[in-house]
């Protein structure tokens, strides 16, 4: 991903290559997942479906491909500010940090705790690098991240995600770009007429942003709150971040007992 | 080094009026067609050995040679996509300016021509897809082989970026000799074999013994095997089709290396070191053919004519005698013939050797130098088989 996100960043591929090729850059994890398969049905629900434990085979393994896609892009599109590229990315891999440690304390199974220690090993490297990148592209930015950097923090921690066996977790420490990718898919999609830049109208005057009526989460959180000057912006939004990986630890203490 | 002067700002000439610039873009390909009567003779001759040894004169079991076979079909739909994807390639590589002027034509209307760069990267990418999905398609894999080969595409999956960075950016020489090492360590470090070397048989009075086990050296010697070979054939290089020209022909020397091991050898673990190299010679073999259709114009003694490029190379490479940007021969554009200057390379050695050729001469002559290099390898090996090992 690392390749493509630099092949992207140079030569400004069609997004259709960019929806492709993360699909193939997948593949060698889904090869070496050697994992279990099945899903846990929470106890509500398994009235309905009739069992505990539901294998999905091959079905689960074109959900991982379909993360995978989803979270290298995802962070993609929530951009456009100085520092939120990197920002979003510290706050959920230092949210998957605190997770993974979290996970190894409460455990006694050596495998369970092995599978997080290895998303440890990935998710520090990831963390470090990113501190160093965010120490320059932090309000205001001297450099830009590029493709190459959201597709290689998107795909680590899909990666991680993947083969530490927590995926559904961070599916939820990744709520605010879930909620950006619905807000977008009408534009996306080409239902609703899609610019080639959808970010807030800057007034030079007054030195705040003004929420558009385009599709994505930034337009959305000014329209709600009002302009904001970019920097105020981009913490409140990180804060949003914050909120949600808190809101996801809150949700797994309360349903530890119950849900699984 | 990039033997194409690559193009500055300051050397661009303005462009045609905007209307003509954009219709010719949109009719015409970015570069010419693809020479493919050259790669059709060149997989024709090839094949004869290739299918001989696979059915013929050797008996590989059935599974094996499924797995070799399915590898190279999935190589020939290789072959045919990177051919489809460079000249689109090219057009986007031409729009971000990547692009250089051939030296050896320059004073002659080729030598205005815009020449797209670093289509190494659609090589690159294709290779690896093929090498990614054949993982799905060997049903002989285990977790271990898994290891290996994922280690295997870690490695050469860094170099191409690196490479890719290098043509865009233009790194010092030190990032490039550091980064490569960096690159080859996941290989060295799934490297699960012997680390010992087995002592000629006229050594074995003088050494003591026989069977050397040398440990980490073995290791360190892996990691500057890699860290040469991707130098070196970037340095035997300046002429249109060498650097494919010498991949391709040594490619085909391992590849029928290969071959002959497995068929003559009887023990599976050993077999399957040489598929494994088989696994991922052919979707080399099969990219890098595509490249050079348009690109025309017992492994280290397969590399003889790049060691001697390197041993002529030494004196400036570190220094000693002065060593310009380029080190290409001159260009006469009267004649268009090639003369070899005074600088340590075996493509101006050559020409001292033999007088000015043509460019294209003068690579075909280099490319069976170095065929001849691998057979006189084969050679050797035959001729030792009995009384060196």
């Amino acid at each position: 991903m690392i390749l493509l996100g630099f092949v992207d960043d140079v030569l400004d591929v069609p997004w259709r290559v960019k929806l492709l090729l993360p699909s193939i850059a997948a593949l060698p994890l889904l090869m070496a997942y050697a994992g279990h398969t099945t899903i846990i049905i929470p106890k509500p629900l398994i009235s309905y479906v009739g069992q505990e434990v539901l294998d999905l085979g091959w079905v689960y393994k074109l959900y991982m491909g379909l993360l995978a896609v989803f979270c290298t892009n995802s962070i993609n599109i929530h951009a456009g500010l100085n520092g939120l590229e990197v920002g979003q990315t510290v706050v959920i891999a230092s949210a998957i940090l605190i997770h993974n440690l979290m996970q190894i304390g409460a455990s006694s199974d050596p495998e369970y705790k092995q599978a997080h220690a290895f998303s440890i090993y990935l998710v520090q490297p990831l963390l470090a690098t990113s501190l160093a990148l965010l120490s320059y592209n932090w309000y205001p930015s001297s450099v830009f991240v590029g493709d190459t950097y959201t597709y290689f923090a998107g795909m680590t921690m899909a990666v991680v995600g993947i083969l530490g066996h927590y995926s559904e977790t961070l599916l939820i420490f990744f709520l605010p770009q879930v909620l950006n990718f619905l807000l977008s898919l009408p534009q996306l999609s080409g239902y609703v007429k899609c610019p080639r830049h959808r970010l807030p109208r800057f007034n030079p005057e007054t030195g705040l942003l003004t929420g558009t009526r385009d599709g994505t989460l930034i337009n959305f959180y000014l329209r709600m709150v009002g302009p904001k000057s970019e920097k105020t912006l981009c913490i409140h939004l990180l804060l949003v971040q914050a909120l949600g990986c808190c809101f996801c630890f809150l949700l797994r203490y309360l349903l530890a007992g119950w849900y699984k | 080094m990039a033997a194409r002067k690559r193009a500055s700002a300051a050397d661009t000439k303005p462009s045609p009026p905007p209307q003509t610039q954009e219709t010719t873009t949109l009719i015409d390909p970015p570069i010419a067609p693809p020479k493919k009567a050259l790669i059709f003779k060149f997989c024709l001759f090839f094949s004869i050995p290739y299918f001989y040894l696979l059915y013929q004169y050797y008996t590989i079991e059935q599974e094996l040679r499924r797995s070799i076979l399915i590898n190279a079909s999935l190589c020939v739909t290789g072959f045919f996509l990177t051919q489809r994807m460079i000249p689109v390639a090219s057009r986007y590589v031409l729009k971000r300016g990547l692009f250089g002027f051939d030296i050896n034509k320059k004073g002659t209307p080729q030598g205005t021509v815009k020449v797209p760069e670093s289509l190494g990267i659609v090589v690159g990418i294709v290779f690896l897809v093929l090498a990614i999905l054949f993982q799905y398609f060997n049903f002989t894999a285990d977790s271990n082989w898994l290891v290996e080969y994922n280690a295997a595409l870690a490695s050469i999956c860094f170099m191409i970026l690196l490479g890719f960075v290098d043509d865009v950016l233009d790194v010092p020489w030190r990032v490039k000799l550091l980064l490569p090492s960096i690159a080859a360590l996941p290989l060295l470090m799934a490297y699960a074999g012997h680390t010992t070397i087995i002592i000629p048989k006229p050594l074995i009075s003088y050494v003591g013994q026989e069977v050397l086990d040398l440990g980490w050296v073995y290791k360190l010697y892996m990691g500057l095997l890699a860290v040469f070979c991707t130098n070196s054939i970037n340095i035997h290089a300046g002429l249109n089709g060498l650097e494919v020209g010498q991949t391709v022909v040594i490619a085909s020397a391992i590849l029928i290396h290969n071959l002959m091991q497995i068929g003559a050898s009887s023990d599976p673990e050993y077999k399957q070191a040489h598929a494994f190299s088989i696994y991922l010679v052919q979707p080399l073999l099969a990219t890098s053919l595509a490249l050079l259709s348009y690109n025309c114009e017992t492994l280290l003694i397969f590399f003889l004519p790049q060691v001697l490029n390197f041993l002529l190379s030494l004196p400036q490479l570190s220094g000693y005698v002065k060593c310009p940007r380029h080190r290409l021969p001159r260009f006469n554009p009267e004649t268009g013939l090639l003369t070899g200057t005074r600088d340590g390379t075996l493509i101006n050695f050559y020409l001292r050797m033999v007088g000015p050729k043509s460019e294209k001469t003068l690579c075909i002559h280099l490319l069976l130098v170095q065929a001849l290099g691998c057979c006189f390898c084969f050679l050797l090996r035959y001729l030792l088989a009995g009384w060196y090992k």
